[in-house]
Parts: C-alpha cells; structure tokens; sequence
C-alpha cells in the first residue's frame, strides 16, 4: 500500500498502538462478557469500545432511572423517562462511539442466562451491585477457566478483583460472614428478590471512572497475553484520601468454588 | 483513655487462656480500638465486633493485616495474629 503522508493520523489506534505491548488485534477479537450495564458498565463499556473490543455481550435486567443520570455516560431524562433497558442503550452507544464495535444487550439476570455463555466468552468483567449475582458470576467465570475482572463500588471507595482459574484465589475466598449477611438480606423466604432492603449507596462518578479504567486495563492486559502485568488479587481505591494499593486474598481451600473442582 | 474492647476477658479464663491484645483500625476514618482476645476468636467475631463498636452501615467488611485479607472462619491462632498486631477493617464495596 503506497504511503500517504498524514496517514498516521488516520489510524483510529495509532496512539494505542504507541503501548509496546498492546494488541488491539486481539482486543478486536475477544469476546468479552460484561455483567451489569449501571454505573461501572456505561464506564467500562465507553472504555471497552475505545480500546478496540467489538464483540461484547452486555447482560442487564434494569431499567434506566432518574438517579442513574449523576454517573452514567449514556442514559439520558428521555431513557429513564422511557424506562428504556440499560443493557439496550448500553449498546447503541458503544455503536455510536465505534462503527466497529457489535454490542449485543442481553435483558435478563445473569442468574437466568445458560451457563454456557462463559464457555463462550475469553473474559468476564464484573459490573455488578450485589454480592449473590458477584457469587454467581464468581464460581460459573471460574468453572469455565475464564478471568473474572470484578469491580465494587461505594462512595468515594472502590476495588477490584481479578479471579484467574485455574489457580489461585476468587472472590468467595475474600469474603466473610458480613458478605453472607448483605447477601441474605436481598432474599425472601421464598427466594425472590424483595425491596425491603436494596440499599442506596453513595455513588458518584469519578470514583467509577478510577475503577472502570482498572477493569478495562486489566482486559486489556489478559488478551495482550501480558498476564505477568495483571493484578495480584485486588487494587482496593480510596478517593477520599487518593491512596490505592493491591491487597492479596488467599485462596481459601474451603472456598466451595475450589473445593468443586478438586 | 478508652477501656479496651473486650471479647474474651474474662478473670478467671484469662489465668488459663492467653488473652491477645491487638489493635483494630478503622480505615475510614482512621480511628483505633484495642481489643483483647483469645487464639479461639475468629476473624468473623472481631470484624462484626469492631463494626458493631463504630455503628458501621450494614455492609460488608474485611479484615486485613498489611497487605493481606484475613480469611473470616479462621481462628486467631490460625490466622498467625500475635499480640500487639494492628489489624485494619476496610469496607467492601458493593455497589456498581
């Protein structure tokens, strides 16, 4: 192909391209499985779709509200008006960021989509609100081998944890009977969701976008083949104080996610 | 100064059983509360315990020593906490 001067600045990853060890090809072509389409996800989806991911499945149940609007790059008054699906406009706007890009919004609890959508992704990334759907995503990401890329949220504090099968710690080793109480507040006797107790957490944006931009960089690492430069366990955020630092979860031999597989 | 927290004292008990004094911090604010316990105390107990003292939101917490998160079911003893350790309860975030 003859050179063209300027040409340089036509490549839309150029600049990406400048990381030595970056692979947008293979950014390009990892299907990614991102669990959640709140806060983190319109952050981590906008960063998904600039960093060169195109096959991306977005699973969320919810719907769009007004208190939604103080974090989240592509809801508008209209969708939370609309009520429109948050998984759905998740996706046209990763369209509208890259022609590229092939979204498909999933609106149902990860809970009720077959397993087997991990086998048929290389990564998961966490978006979540809750510790039983962290749970589920947790043990099914490590069954199929894939990387769990999680991240949490709560004011001006953040983390996130990496699971990589098939060794080392998951989320369930780092957890306790305080997760386990959260957690079964969320359910009735009969199993089903109940609004006694959906906590309103504080939530702004600019904690989501420090931790949203963690989750990405680790993607990017694991389909770069740079595993060695992946985090540990956990990059745990405190906004309030600026201070970060990576915190090791040992693998817990009781865990139920290890002992299933041994 | 503040009596210290105190889960396992006990006059008698305390001849036979080794009490463990150590220090919880309080990451988000970064007050500290001494507690005094046995090897038997689980992790489990001094996170709800120190929660409890501080009148924390119901959420999920960890217990970390340095760099390491302390597994919730594992007894002092068991989790190597020697007298004197300063542990640190930081919160886990929930939210997305």
């Amino acid at each position: 192909m003859p050179l063209k001067p300027g040409a340089i600045d036509d490549d839309r990853y150029d600049r990406s391209r400048r990381v030595s060890w970056l692979d947008i090809e293979s950014a390009s072509r990892a299907r990614v499985l991102m669990v959640g389409a709140g806060a983190l996800g319109n952050e981590v989806a906008k960063n998904l779709a600039l960093s060169g991911f195109r096959k991306i499945t977005i699973v969320d149940m919810d719907h769009v509200v007004g208190s939604n609007l103080n974090r989240c790059l592509f809801f508008t008054e209209e969708h939370a008006i609309k009520r429109a699906y948050k998984s759905q406009v998740v996706a046209d706007g990763m369209k509208r960021l890259s022609r590229e890009a092939e979204p498909v919004a999933v609106t149902r609890r990860i809970e009720d989509v077959s397993p087997s959508v991990f086998d048929d992704h290389d990564i998961v990334l966490g978006c979540l609100d809750n510790i039983a759907a962290r749970l589920h995503v947790n043990s099914h990401s490590y069954a199929a081998g894939r990387v769990y890329v999680d991240g949490g949220m709560d004011g001006l504090v953040g983390k996130v944890t990496i699971a990589r099968p098939p060794s080392g710690s998951c989320l369930q080793c780092g957890m306790n009977r305080s997760h386990a109480k959260v957690a079964s507040l969320r359910f009735s006797c009969t199993g089903k969701d109940v609004v006694f107790h959906e906590p309103r957490l504080a939530a702004e944006i600019t904690t989501t976008s420090v931790i949203s931009a963690v989750m990405v960089r680790e993607a990017l690492k694991v389909v770069s083949g740079k595993t060695d430069l992946l985090l540990s366990n956990a990059f745990y955020y405190d906004g309030q104080r600026n201070v970060s630092e990576v915190i090791e979860i040992p693998l817990d031999p009781s865990c139920p996610v290890h002992s299933r597989r041994s | 100064m503040r009596k210290p927290f105190n889960l396992a004292f006990c006059p008698v008990l305390a001849v036979v059983f080794l009490v463990i004094r150590i220090k919880v911090k309080n990451a988000e604010t970064g007050a500290a509360v001494e507690m005094e316990l046995e090897g038997e105390n689980t992790i489990d107990e001094i996170i709800e315990s120190a929660a409890t003292f501080w009148s924390k939101d119901m959420g999920a917490y960890v217990l970390r020593k340095g760099k390491k998160v302390l597994r919730g079911g594992s007894s002092l003893s068991d989790a190597g906490i020697r007298a004197e350790d300063v542990l640190e309860l930081i919160p886990d975030p929930e939210g997305g």
